[in-house]
């Protein structure tokens, strides 16, 4: 493939990817699209996705909240800076590596096995079958799922969140009551209204794209079984770069 | 349908994913109930309007911290008509008791980190700040100090090498007292270090006369005791002239007598010639004895005064009134 030609393949497939989004949250905005079937859909999406791992993943978050915490508070204490750890923790942690992280994991958890499924079902031709039919599979299949994924992270980012700031309290101050004034008052400081807006856009987008473009790359597959595989990998990679995307336009709109 | 079919669906499934969405949803909701809350959405506030020349890293957020504890959010930062920053901070109502209308309002900045907005109430029973109060607020910038220290520091360690260095004043000071000391330490000694080496020589010279001279007048005084000695003898001693002059009172005295003595007889004997007048050439002979003996005495008597004159030096006055 010459380079032009694998330029204009990229392109396509990102303006597909923008369409398919397009679509599958006009969609999702309809009401039509609220069927027993597609409810059913949904809650195995988000049972699969968020709570089958909840346990797992809200331990990760506490492990890695704790070590991040340590190092936080070493660092700025010995650079002197030690009043302004919490912040920096709740900043780090909360604000931009955990959401970051949660969108990662549903993306390999749940956003490969969507696009291999998409795929799969597109080798079979069982999507056209479904376009055949008056339900079309934009609605019967894919914003389902759409929507799943964004509940599931958006649940797994909260749940996780929430972990976050109860064990860098215990990090920071021990099991001791008498730092909650304080520590309250630090979140209520870093989490202002625009940064609450920030995170809230930030993790719908998360959770919109890490459905949408998986979906996206499975419908590029053909009826040759062997376009699978180029297909979901080509999907994940856009997914990669897609967060990527996400995270640093965030970064640079609440710091820039 | 390509869900994994190998994965059982558990019963609850309904349950289970409506009790996840829900606690996701109340942490959510309650979260933002709490933000809003602790950022004071729900408290009365008052305003205060701080005016400061400079609100350089002042930030919409930031705390009016009074002991260390925040007590108002800064809400709006404006620039007033003539060039000083304007301030605005919300205090809610139950803060504001620490407000008073003389406190005193700080922003300082350090060398790392935001600046601070502090509030400092010497006195709380001062009457409590009014609502939208304007103050204006204090700059501490350790930055800005920073630039002037260095300026001070800098002539301060130039006047100091232009002291200290060579041809400096210090320098040429402690030439001077090192020559100072290597004369003192010298033969002449401290001397030479004073008076220089040829005024030095000429001070031993004088000293020498000096010692030479109180000898000498040791010598005199002890002659002039001798001498106060001897005329204390003579003056007031054993035949001195004080015994003298007292034994020429005496003989004056006896001499007065006398004299007295003859000069009765003269009134007599002038009355005898008186009564005898008329028989002159008789008395001639008696007269002529008279006067030798009136001559004797004369002579007596000034010689006697000569002799008081000679042994009474003190006497001025040598004359004698005869009657």
């Amino acid at each position: 493939m010459s380079t032009p030609a694998a330029a204009v393949g990229w392109f396509r497939a990102w303006l597909h990817a923008a369409l398919f989004g397009f679509a599958c949250a006009a969609a999702a905005l309809s009401p039509s699209s609220y069927t027993p079937q597609t409810r059913a859909i949904a809650l195995r999406q988000i049972y699969f996705t968020a709570w089958q791992v909840l346990a797992g993943y809200l331990l990760f978050a506490a492990v890695l909240s704790v070590i991040v915490v340590h190092i936080t508070v070493a660092t700025t204490f010995e650079f002197g800076l030690s009043g302004y750890a919490v912040e920096l923790v709740l900043r780090a942690m909360v604000l931009e590596l955990l959401p970051l992280l949660t969108a990662f994991f549903v993306a390999l958890r749940s956003g490969s096995a969507i696009g291999t499924e998409i795929a799969l079902m597109r080798v079979a031709g069982e999507l056209d079958l479904a376009h055949a039919a008056d339900a079309g599979p934009m609605q019967r299949e894919f914003v389902p799922r759409v929507i799943a994924s964004g509940i599931a992270v958006a649940s797994l980012t909260v749940l996780g969140c929430t972990t976050t700031v109860a064990v860098a309290y215990a990090a920071i101050y021990g099991l001791s009551p008498w730092g909650l004034e304080e520590y309250l008052q630090v979140v209520a400081h870093v989490f202002s209204l625009p940064a609450l807006a920030g995170f809230l856009l930030k993790c719908t987008l998360f959770g919109f794209v890490v459905a949408v473009i998986p979906i996206a790359a499975g419908m590029s597959a053909t009826r040759d079984a062997k376009s699978a595989p180029l297909a979901v990998m080509g999907g994940m990679v856009r997914l990669f770069f897609a967060l990527g995307i996400i995270e640093i336009a965030a970064l640079a709109a609440a710091y820039a | 349908m390509a869900e994994p079919q190998f994965t059982p669906i558990p019963r609850n499934l309904q349950f289970r994913v409506g009790l996840l969405i829900g606690l996701t949803v109340m942490i959510a909701i309650g979260f933002v109930l709490f933000v809003l809350y602790a950022r004071g959405a729900f408290d009365q506030t008052q305003r205060l309007v701080l005016i400061a020349d400079n609100a350089e890293g002042v930030a919409i957020g930031m705390d009016l911290t009074f002991s260390g504890f925040p007590i108002g959010q800064v809400r709006r930062i404006t620039l007033r008509d003539d060039g000083k920053a304007r301030i605005v901070i919300r205090v809610p109502v139950e803060d504001a008791r620490w407000l008073r209308t003389t406190t005193v309002f700080t922003l300082e900045r350090g060398i790392v980190g935001a600046p601070k907005i502090r509030a400092f109430s010497a006195n709380l029973k001062d009457p409590p700040l009014p609502n939208g109060a304007e103050r204006i607020v204090l700059r501490g910038d350790a930055t800005e100090e920073i630039p002037r220290m260095v300026a001070s520091l800098r002539a301060l360690l130039d006047n100091l090498q232009s002291i200290t260095g060579p041809g400096g004043s210090v320098q040429a000071s402690l030439d001077n007292i090192r020559g100072v000391t290597e004369r003192m330490a010298g033969k002449q000694g401290a001397l030479d270090a004073l008076l220089g080496e040829d005024e030095a020589k000429k001070a031993g010279a004088a000293l020498d006369r000096a010692n030479a001279l109180l000898t000498s007048l040791g010598g005199v005084s002890q002659r002039l005791d001798a001498m106060i000695a001897k005329a204390d003898a003579r003056v007031l001693g054993q035949g001195g002239l004080v015994d003298g002059a007292q034994q020429a009172v005496g003989q004056m005295n006896a001499a007065l007598g006398e004299v007295r003595d003859n000069l009765k007889r003269v009134e007599r004997i002038l009355a005898d010639a008186e009564a005898v007048s008329g028989n002159a050439k008789a008395a001639t002979a008696d007269l002529a004895a008279l006067r030798a003996e009136v001559d004797a005495s004369l002579r007596k008597v000034s010689s006697l005064i000569e002799e008081i004159n000679r042994k009474w030096p003190f006497q001025r006055d040598a004359e004698i009134r005869l009657p």
